[in-house]
């Protein structure tokens, strides 16, 4: 149970911040004349480092932009990386978001196969697997009717059962169990449990402490892109509380790039 | 192209469902269905029968057929580029949030435009029946032109595909391109209208050779010269080579400009 399976090694992340780029032809041609662009780099994540072991259930903490989203991104494989190295043992959903393949206008027995198809599963897997899919989503006979006729915690509903019943070594799941009535809640928290019994890796993000306190074994809490803590989950979460965090540098810059 | 081969194969299930969906969202909520797909062609001939038989007066028998013949793989290829450019921008949200192999969604969009293709072979054959066009034993060679026309179009597809991703415009540009495109290969003509100094203009269109197969084997009965056989192989070969270079050096970066 000691085998790592997710490594993150100094991983730095930069991007140019889209609204800076030239979007048409026209604007092209402007910045041309001008003979100047200004690009401005946003730096979402500055020197991460980190590991999770097999069966630990770890989540990931911070305010909003501090990077987290980023990171589950890096790790499913999302983004590529710009610097450092994140290595990954194991079998693991290629998504961050539940229900991220739905199409609104398709069924949810639609949509749970192309959901399978675009992790990787085959079309074979997923119609065995259908059934047991569809019972967990409890969502009766609107299995068969147009998504985008569901409420949204039918929706999400679909989606964690999706997500969870295929069966990954890692699951990465990103702010998750914020939809979803209480009962419905309570069994997904009943799944990942048997996950983690299964000896499968969790690392999740939420804003949720009482998830952190009481089902990781270990809490990171970034804060503006670089880890501010990791260990102790009631640790993490008062550090969160608090937002005793020391603050680091700015992280954004502006450099005007020339265009030859 | 190991690459291209390899993760069509493994994406193959996928592919083959994304095709689907699109060919269900297009044809959803609509009375007919499926139907609009058969249907589509036959009322297209009735409308240039019409046209071209009373209004303009082409001196061409059977001219329907002579048309349809060219006119259908050709919506093919212009469908399939103008579905394919959008590709990747319309999935944005997918490609933000899951790791998937980004050339799934210019190949599916191909593929859809495949299934619409090969369904409405049969009211185009009908056509034919009706009109009694002979059938002739060139039918067979039909597999050709279409192997070599897909390959084509591919590799158009994925360049499309990734430049729309940088620069919106693209998407625009592609429907004049095909505009002028369609008056710049013999699909309402044939190419012997015009004086043989003239023809070379023509003559450096690719398409020329990749449709010429279709017209030839359906309405001729005939089959194409070798040298148009190997322009066609040769043009779809190199289209794809260079259309899936250019995707696969970009593809990783589009996640940051959709």
């Amino acid at each position: 149970m000691d085998r790592v399976v997710i490594t993150v090694e100094n991983v730095t992340q930069r991007f140019r911040v889209l609204q800076e780029r030239p979007d048409t032809v026209r604007e092209l041609f402007a910045r041309f004349l001008r003979h100047e662009v200004k690009v401005r780099k946003f730096q979402a994540l500055t020197d991460v480092s980190f590991t999770v072991r097999q069966g630990e259930m770890v989540g990931l903490m911070g305010r909003n932009g501090a990077g987290k989203s980023t990171m589950l991104k890096l790790i499913v494989g999302v983004y590529s990386v710009t610097e450092g190295r994140i290595t990954v043992n194991g079998s693991m959903s290629p998504l961050i978001e539940l229900g991220a393949g739905f199409h609104p206008e398709l069924t949810g027995r639609e949509n749970i196969l192309i959901g399978g198809l675009l992790m990787g599963y085959s079309k074979k897997e997923m119609l065995r697997r259908q059934d047991s899919i569809i019972e967990f989503a409890g969502l009766g006979h609107f299995i068969d009717a147009p998504v985008k006729q569901y409420s949204s915690g039918m929706y999400m509903r679909l989606a964690f059962s999706v997500a969870t019943e295929v069966n990954p070594d890692i699951l990465i799941l990103d702010e998750v169990l914020a939809v979803g009535d209480i009962a419905f809640q309570a069994k997904c928290l009943e799944r990942l449990q048997r996950f983690r019994e299964a000896g499968k890796t969790i690392l999740f993000v939420t804003h949720s402490p009482e998830l952190i306190t009481d089902y990781c074994d270990r809490a990171i809490l970034l804060h503006k892109g670089q880890v501010a803590f990791d260990g102790d989950p009631v640790k993490a979460v008062d550090l969160y509380r608090a937002s005793a965090v020391p603050q680091p540098p700015s992280v954004f810059r502006r450099e005007p790039v020339r265009i030859p | 192209m190991i690459e291209l081969v390899r993760d069509t194969y493994a994406n193959r299930e996928l592919i083959w469902a994304l095709a689907l969906k699109e060919l269900k969202i297009r044809y959803k909520r609509s009375v007919l269905g499926f139907l609009w797909a058969l249907l589509n062609p036959l009322l297209l001939m009735l409308v240039l029968t019409v046209v071209f038989s009373t209004i303009m007066r082409f001196s061409i028998p059977h001219y329907a057929i002579f048309l349809l013949s060219v006119l259908i793989p050709w919506t093919f290829f212009s469908q399939s580029l103008s579905y394919a450019a959008e590709s990747i921008v319309s999935n944005a949200d997918l490609i933000r949030k899951v790791r998937v192999a980004k050339l799934v969604f210019p190949v599916a969009a191909v593929v859809s435009n495949m299934i619409n293709f090969l369904l409405s072979v049969i009211p185009f054959a009908l056509i034919v029946l009706i009109t009694r066009h002979p059938f002739y034993w060139t039918w067979l060679y039909l597999p050709i032109p279409l192997v070599t026309l897909t390959i084509f179009t591919l590799g158009a597809t994925f360049f499309f595909a990734a430049a729309n991703v940088y620069y919106r415009d693209v998407a625009h540009i592609l429907q004049i391109l095909l505009q002028l495109l369609f008056y710049m290969t013999p699909i309402i003509f044939a190419l012997d209208v015009f004086p043989q100094k003239h023809r070379w203009v023509f003559e450096l269109n690719p398409l020329l050779y990749l449709l010429e197969g279709f017209r030839l084997s359906v309405y001729y009965g005939r089959v194409p010269p070798m040298h148009s056989i190997v322009v066609s192989i040769v043009a779809a070969f190199a289209a794809l080579a260079a259309g899936f270079s250019i995707f696969r050096k970009y593809q990783n970066k589009f996640v940051l400009y959709i």
